[in-house]
């Protein structure tokens, strides 16, 4: 076992530093390049604060779906194998491959007015391309797959005697359900409901085309910090950039945590 | 020639693993460095290989100080608890690899390798993966490649502990008489008291970082130095205060001696356990099976217990 | 047992699963399939072969690569120095390797844009250029390649390596035979993933290409600047051709991946 050499450590930190610390570090200058009290002022932007309720409203649906919908999977994938659940295994992946552009270009062919999804949709009233709802399919598609990929391959490795030995002490579906399997995945749940909600909170590719990107109206954090910097008002634009950088610091810091409590895959496929 | 270890101390952070440990292994011999884990063992084979650094103290090779030579100029030949096999190559190329290292040519390399498939019988194996081999295999695969070197001195970590029993103990009749045959100076890391006694002809008993006893196989069994070594070695019992190891006791008829009361017979194939009760402690007597038929003793009968 | 699991994922459920799957990706990506290939393959063929849409590709799978290839040697050597060395400020750096995959792909796009654009601090203007186009790469794939490796340098404790040291290899030579090898499959996997996510990438790569046609615009621009100018049939045919590629890299990836790993 050999100890790297001082030198490649140097080049190592240097790499790192200049890629990832230097940007990150620059994001806040930027921010606070006009003193507190105009980063303050700027924080009650009436844009941005519309965008930014935009985007939490956003995640409060579109995290949970996934997060129930992940679980379920799960489960199913690990406890319940047949071909048709091996297929399903695959499909949710898709979306880990896909262009946010082609997310986008998707979403706007099936749920536009003439689309396969659209019309019915239009039948019922309801117009779902540049509304909020498109922004919720957006962020769900994206997301799809991220709480799956970490709960399977921990149910997978965690195995079903501690289930079974549940049951043979009288307890019942649900009450195994909460005091057995979902304590056994915990951390790998929190670890892919932190990704899910970075992944929704940060989409922007596929908002930008389904959302319309109207002021006040479709426009997320994300939009609102690009049309900052269409609009030449990139100050504006920081403030926006600090405040999704401070959420993806936290997220840092619950991911770290996670893997520290349980050694969870490392997986990167969006 | 041998191998001469001087005052070797190690720490791990703050915690010392090796304390002053000195002593000189005999060229040719079987030396089983036993203890219980935690002992400090397998850090001294591989300070003696060079793989580990050590805090002070010198290790000697046949009279060179080799203290501060890297493990790869030290012509040892190593044997992981593991096997470390090399698995993207064939078991051809894991022997052959210390021979490459050393510019042997290919006519001359190929010969080399097949007598040393040879000698550990994997003559048919050359072509397989490491993965494709039994724990057995694998273990003679890592020893051939040891010994592809030339090695002067064989060290072995813990190398039965993985096999299931059969196997390992086919596998240390065989290491045994190899040794024998090429004579080499071994050193063999172990925490199984039989496999030390079975395989070595001179037992280095370690304890929390000290040498607790040295000396061959009989001496350190039948002279314990020490309580530690008495009762590492093999089982102990009390009888009126004072250790005994179960063998060494036994049954008479109830007015010969003190009395105690008979609990459990416990009948293992060719020996036979019998449970005693007095009024200081519960002892246990080791009888054989032609003893306990001739005693016949009965749960809840009285006995009297007596040292042979 | 299985009374348990099918309470909870019955047949209700998992048709729910499936009616979900379909509605948010399955259809949609199958109304891309339609539209790229519902005009035959003639005219898929030559929204593809646009000399505008070649160009893009072009660019693309050049900058993908670049970005690839650096974090391939780059990537392994930070997984490397953090499993095998020790220094303060480990963690903090372990930590940082996600931070690519946690910030927004737009706060990427704009703080390089910045950084690196007209009005940089360092007077380095990159935009409308292929350096600007892959170091936004680099920045986003760095977390595939490192991840890919550091699970399997701290998973096996390499006494394989101590073995060739013992047997006469030096520091070099144990690397190349024997520590190299082993995470070879890993970097490979990586360097796949990392590439695939490069062809599709948006959000961090727009602001500092400046998207001029047939000279910084990236693929997935040129399917924006279709799919908004109402060509969404050529949209999709760029967008298939794009997601073939990027399948065919990652499944061959996948397949050497295999390959090198199955004698391990």
């Amino acid at each position: 076992m050999h100890r790297p050499s001082l030198a490649l450590r140097v080049a190592v930190l240097c790499y790192v530093g200049a890629l990832v610390a230097l940007p990150l570090g620059f994001v806040f200058q930027q921010a606070l390049s006009h003193g507190v009290s105009a980063f303050v002022n700027a924080l009650s932007n009436a844009e941005m604060d519309s965008a930014l309720w935009l985007t939490v409203r956003v995640a409060v649906v579109a995290v949970p779906l996934n997060v129930v919908f992940g679980l379920g999977v799960s489960l199913w994938i690990v406890r319940h194998p047949s071909r048709f659940s091996r297929v399903f295994d695959t499909l949710i992946d898709i979306p880990l491959a896909v262009s946010p552009i082609i997310v986008g270009l998707s979403l706007e062919l099936a749920y536009a007015q003439n689309g396969w999804l659209g019309r019915p949709f239009a039948a019922w009233g309801l117009q779902v391309m540049f509304s909020y709802w498109a922004i919720v399919l957006a962020s769900v598609f994206v997301s799809l797959p991220l709480v799956s990929r970490q709960v399977i391959p921990m149910l997978r490795s965690v195995g079903t005697h501690q289930e079974q030995t549940a049951q043979t002490l009288g307890a019942g579906p649900v009450r195994i359900f909460f005091t057995v399997t979902l304590r056994s995945i915990t951390w790998a749940t929190a670890y892919g409901v932190t990704l899910t909600i970075a992944r929704v909170i940060g989409e922007y590719g596929a908002v930008l085309i389904v959302s319309g990107n109207i002021g006040f109206r479709t426009e997320t954090l994300t939009l609102n910090i690009s049309n900052n910097f269409e609009n030449f008002t990139p100050y504006q634009g920081f403030v926006g950039v600090s405040l999704l950088s401070l959420v993806s610091i936290f997220v840092l810091l619950v991911l770290g945590h996670a893997r520290h409590r349980e050694r969870l895959r490392h997986e990167y496929r969006t | 020639m041998s191998i001469v270890l001087k005052n070797i101390t190690k720490h791990f952070g703050p915690d010392l693993v090796l304390d002053e440990v000195s002593d000189e292994i005999p060229s040719g011999s079987m030396t089983a460095l036993l203890g219980p884990s935690g002992s400090g063992k397998s850090t001294l084979l591989r300070i003696i290989a060079g793989l580990e650094s050590l805090d002070h103290g010198t290790v000697e090779l046949h009279g060179r100080d080799v203290t501060s030579v890297e493990a790869r100029h030290r012509q040892i030949g190593f044997c992981f608890q593991d096997y470390a096999p090399f698995n993207q190559m064939t078991v051809f190329d894991n022997v052959a690899y210390g021979l490459k290292v050393r510019r042997i040519g290919t006519a001359q390399r190929k010969k080399e390798v097949d007598e040393l498939l040879g000698l550990v019988r994997l003559s048919d194996f050359g072509d397989r993966y490491p993965r494709q081999l039994s724990g057995g295999q694998r273990q003679r695969m890592a020893l051939a490649r040891a010994l592809a070197i030339k090695p002067e001195v064989l060290l072995l970590d813990e190398p039965f502990a993985a096999l299931d029993a059969q196997v390992s103990g086919e596998l240390r009749v065989w290491v045994r008489s190899l040794q024998r045959e090429l004579g080499i100076t071994t050193i063999l890391v172990t925490h199984n008291q039989s496999e030390a006694m079975e395989v070595a002809d001179r037992i280095v008993i370690l304890h929390e970082g000290r040498i607790e006893q040295v000396g061959p196989p009989d001496q350190v069994y039948d002279k314990p130095s020490s309580d530690f070594v008495h009762g590492f070695l093999g089982p102990l019992t009390t009888w009126r205060g004072v250790a005994y190891r179960p063998h060494d006791l036994q049954l008479c008829d109830v007015d010969a001696g003190p009395r105690a009361r008979v609990v459990d017979v416990i009948r293992l194939g060719f020996e036979v356990r019998v449970v005693v009760e007095s009024d200081q402690e519960t002892t246990w007597v080791q009888l054989t099976h032609h003893e306990a038929r001739q005693l016949n003793p009965v749960v809840g009968s009285w006995v009297s217990v007596r040292p042979r | 047992m299985r009374r348990y699991a099918s309470a909870l994922t019955g047949h209700g459920a998992r048709g729910l699963a499936v009616t979900y799957l379909s509605l948010v990706v399955l259809i949609p990506i199958a109304a891309v399939v339609t539209h790229a290939l519902g005009n035959g393959l003639g005219s898929f063929w030559s929204a593809l072969t646009q000399p505008e849409a070649l160009s893009a590709i072009r660019l693309t799978l050049w900058c993908a690569a670049g970005g690839a290839l650096l974090n391939m040697v780059a990537g392994t050597a930070t997984a490397w120095v953090l499993v095998r060395d020790r220094f303060p400020g480990q963690s903090i750096l372990n930590a940082l390797i996600d931070l690519p995959f946690a910030l927004p792909t737009v706060v990427a796009g704009v703080t390089f844009y910045t950084l690196y654009g007209p009005h940089s601090p360092f007077h380095v203007n990159v935009t409308g250029t292929w350096i600007g186009i892959t170091i936004a790469i680099t920045f986003v794939t760095l977390p595939f390649s490192v991840r890919a490796v550091q699970p399997i340098l701290e998973a096996r404790t390499f006494t394989a390596e101590a073995a060739a040291a013992t047997l006469g290899a030096s520091t070099l030579r144990v690397f190349r035979t024997i520590t190299l090898p082993a995470m070879l499959p890993a970097i490979l996997t990586g360097t796949g993933l990392a590439f695939a996510r490069a062809l599709g990438e948006y959000g961090s790569v727009v602001f500092i290409s400046n998207n001029l046609p047939y000279r910084s615009e990236v693929a997935s621009s040129y399917v924006y600047s279709l799919a908004t100018s109402g060509q969404v049939d050529a949209a999709s045919a760029v967008s298939l051709g794009l997601l073939v590629m990027a399948l065919i890299v990652l499944i061959g990836v996948n397949v050497a991946a295999h390959r090198i790993g199955r004698s391990q």
